[in-house]
């Protein structure tokens, strides 16, 4: 008998915490603990309508639950976002390689999120806060459209509290009422950084269009290719590297990634979409 | 070497297909070249249920359950296709269960090109027109019967359990073996002479990857996907899951075309191949320069299949030839 590496693991949603008009966090309780690295991803399956893949944002060292934060878009999503509590659905994984948080080791971690891309982040800031002494800094910078679509607002002073190393500022798209923060796309975060760049590691994750501008705005900052980490997004089926859809050019995307050093990519034309 | 006759290799058939399926060409030739279709739908169904939710069933694959599989008449391109994919589909951190046991329960009978088609370029490749490898039994045409060879421990075994169906062949027999195989290449050498070589095509890809030779390529490409399904070594496939009652889903595994516009669209309609031209040159890229990257070998065997099946008369030879000669003239 060979395990059926396309049935997914049986599921209960236990919780579902709405974060934003658009973005909802499910706790899910599988009904094994999955073992998984900031970054890896899981197939979820709505049983049926369908399955889309997702990056946990809840920390790696919790095994027996996985929360999974995701923005409403189509098919999949929006038959998620309808679900209550006690819901099954079912999940495979993880897949891919994660963050390279070996290379983060001592360094100064530049994170950089826009929208619901802070999600999959969150489970990098979990475990890097989690073990703060082992980096010498944990900054985090994150821009949404405007203050309701903030993602995670109840978390961000608890992350600066939780290590004298963790800083966060954010911003919103353009100015709104009762917003006294900053404004401007989330590169204006970058404008200022006062950040030891030849010891640093920079990753990003939000919209691709995001993130051509970060990285443009990283390399102006004096970051090299191989700094720069991006969590790339193409249409994902088997997850796998069997079914041949999410390459960047000869990589696919959930073997070698989804998050990609920009130094491998970089020459790949239209690597942005 | 030994040699069977043609009722003889009848007999071998039936008892090697007792307990399983049987695959053989439309005419039952064992000369000649490939078959129209490819052989791969008998590793990768092209319609595969991988998965009925819930059920315990599903949740592991029982070998038991699938049968085996004979396959008579694979040309030298077609097994060479079955150990490329296999590279995909078994190797790596994840296997398909599905390929994998269906390749594991395959007995191939290969068989020489006693001629080549005019879209035949497996020369090109490096390969020769009869099998080296990959095979149990391979076959050559000669008159009256085959020249059979072993290339596996299953193959011997087939030959040491049938042993009154054979005889030794006679020298003749396998000089006109010999000169059949030269001659067949001489050929392919002669009608593909113009075109470069395989080994040539990924440096001169990496070089063209900005040119636009390729919006030429694409122009009179019709989107009708024919040389992906064709093709013995395309192996993409897409999951999806078929309603059935409440919860209830069977998830099925299915060809899938890069040659299509939805294939890589994402939510929110981004599509990183919606032009025409990129999703050509995906496919050229793909076999040709990634996955000598990511699996070590061009995915093309000079099989032709995408020559004959083209709506749009698209030749592969004939493109790398243009994108060739336009890098070439860059240069200069
Ligand atoms: C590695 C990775 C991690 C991700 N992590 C997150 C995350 O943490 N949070 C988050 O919010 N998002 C995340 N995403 C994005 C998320 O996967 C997409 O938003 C999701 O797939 C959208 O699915 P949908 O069915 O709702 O959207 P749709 O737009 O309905 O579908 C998306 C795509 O599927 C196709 N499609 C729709 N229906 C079918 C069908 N029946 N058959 C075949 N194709 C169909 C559409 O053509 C479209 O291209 C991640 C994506 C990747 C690749
Ligand atoms: S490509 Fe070569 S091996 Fe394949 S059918 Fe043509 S001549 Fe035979
Ligand atoms: S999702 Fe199938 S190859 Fe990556």
């Amino acid at each position: 008998m060979i395990e059926n590496p396309y049935y997914p693991i049986d599921s209960v949603v236990e919780d579902i915490i709405t974060e934003t008009p658009t973005i909802k966090t499910f706790v899910l309780k599988p009904s094994r603990p999955i073992k998984f690295k900031a970054g890896q991803f899981m197939q979820l399956t709505v049983p049926g309508v369908g399955e889309a893949p997702f990056t946990p944002s809840s920390s790696p060292n919790v095994e027996d639950k996985m929360e999974i934060t995701i923005l409403r878009t189509g098919k999949v999503t929006e038959a998620l976002h309808e679900l209550e509590p006690g819901a099954k659905v079912g999940l495979r994984g993880p897949y891919g390689k994660g963050y390279p948080v070996d290379k983060m080791k001592g360094k100064e971690v530049l994170i950089v999120g826009g929208g619901v891309g802070l999600a999959p982040l969150r489970s990098l800031i979990y475990c890097l806060i989690e073990d703060a002494s082992k980096y010498k800094r944990i900054s985090i910078k994150y821009g949404a459209k405007n203050p309701e679509e903030l993602c995670f607002k109840r978390q961000y002073d608890e992350w600066t509290r939780a290590a004298g190393n963790v800083d966060f500022t954010n911003t919103i798209d353009v100015p709104a009422p009762g917003w006294n923060g900053r404004v401007g796309l989330v590169t204006t975060l970058l404008d200022d950084l006062d950040i030891d760049i030849s010891d640093s590691i920079a990753v990003s994750c939000g919209p691709q269009i995001m993130l051509k501008f970060v990285t443009l705005k990283l390399l102006d900052c004096g970051y090299e290719p191989p700094q720069i980490y991006l969590s790339m997004n193409r249409k994902m089926s088997c997850g796998m590297g069997k079914c041949g859809r999410c390459n960047v050019g000869p990589y696919y995307l959930c073997v070698d990634g989804p998050d990609m050093c920009y130094d491998k990519i970089k020459d790949i034309p239209n690597v942005f979409g | 070497m030994l040699f069977i006759d043609s009722t003889n290799f009848e007999r071998l058939l039936k008892k090697l297909s007792a307990d399983g399926e049987l695959y053989v060409p439309v005419l039952m030739r064992l000369d000649g070249f490939r078959t129209v279709d490819p052989w791969k739908g008998a590793a990768q169904m092209l319609r595969c249920p991988v998965a009925n939710y819930p059920d315990d069933k599903s949740r592991e694959i029982s070998e038991e359950k699938f049968r085996n599989v004979v396959i008579v008449g694979a040309r030298a391109c077609d097994i060479y296709a079955f150990e490329l994919v296999d590279r995909v589909e078994i190797e790596g951190e994840f296997t398909d269960p599905f390929y994998k046991v269906r390749r594991d329960k395959m007995f191939i009978i290969g068989a020489d090109c006693t001629e080549c088609g005019e879209s035949c370029f497996c020369n090109l490749l490096g390969n020769k027109p009869w099998p080296e490898k990959g095979y149990d039994l391979n076959v050559s045409s000669v008159s009256g019967g085959y020249i059979v060879e072993a290339g596996s421990d299953k193959g011997k075994a087939a030959i040491e359990a049938n042993k009154d169906l054979f005889s030794e062949a006679r020298d003749e027999q396998t000089k006109h073996r010999d000169e059949v195989r030269s001659a067949v290449l001489d050929k392919l050498e002669k009608q593909n002479r113009a075109f470069p070589r395989a080994e040539e095509m990924p440096d001169v890809l990496r070089a063209a990857l900005t040119d636009d030779v390729w919006d030429e390529i694409a122009a009179k490409c019709v989107e009708c996907g024919a040389c992906t399904n064709i093709c013995p070594t395309c192996y993409c496939f897409l999951l999806y899951d078929m309603k059935a009652d409440g919860e209830y889903f069977q998830r099925i595994s299915t060809w899938d075309s890069c040659q299509v516009t939805g294939y890589a669209r994402m939510a929110g309609m981004l599509n990183p191949r919606a032009r025409l031209t990129d999703r050509v040159k995906h496919r050229y890229y793909h076999k040709y320069d990634y996955l000598v990257k990511s699996h070590g070998a061009i995915f093309c065997t000079g099989c032709g299949r995408c020559i004959d099946s083209c709506s749009a008369t698209i030749d592969m030879r004939e493109s790398f030839k243009k994108v060739s000669d336009r890098v070439k003239a860059g240069k200069r």
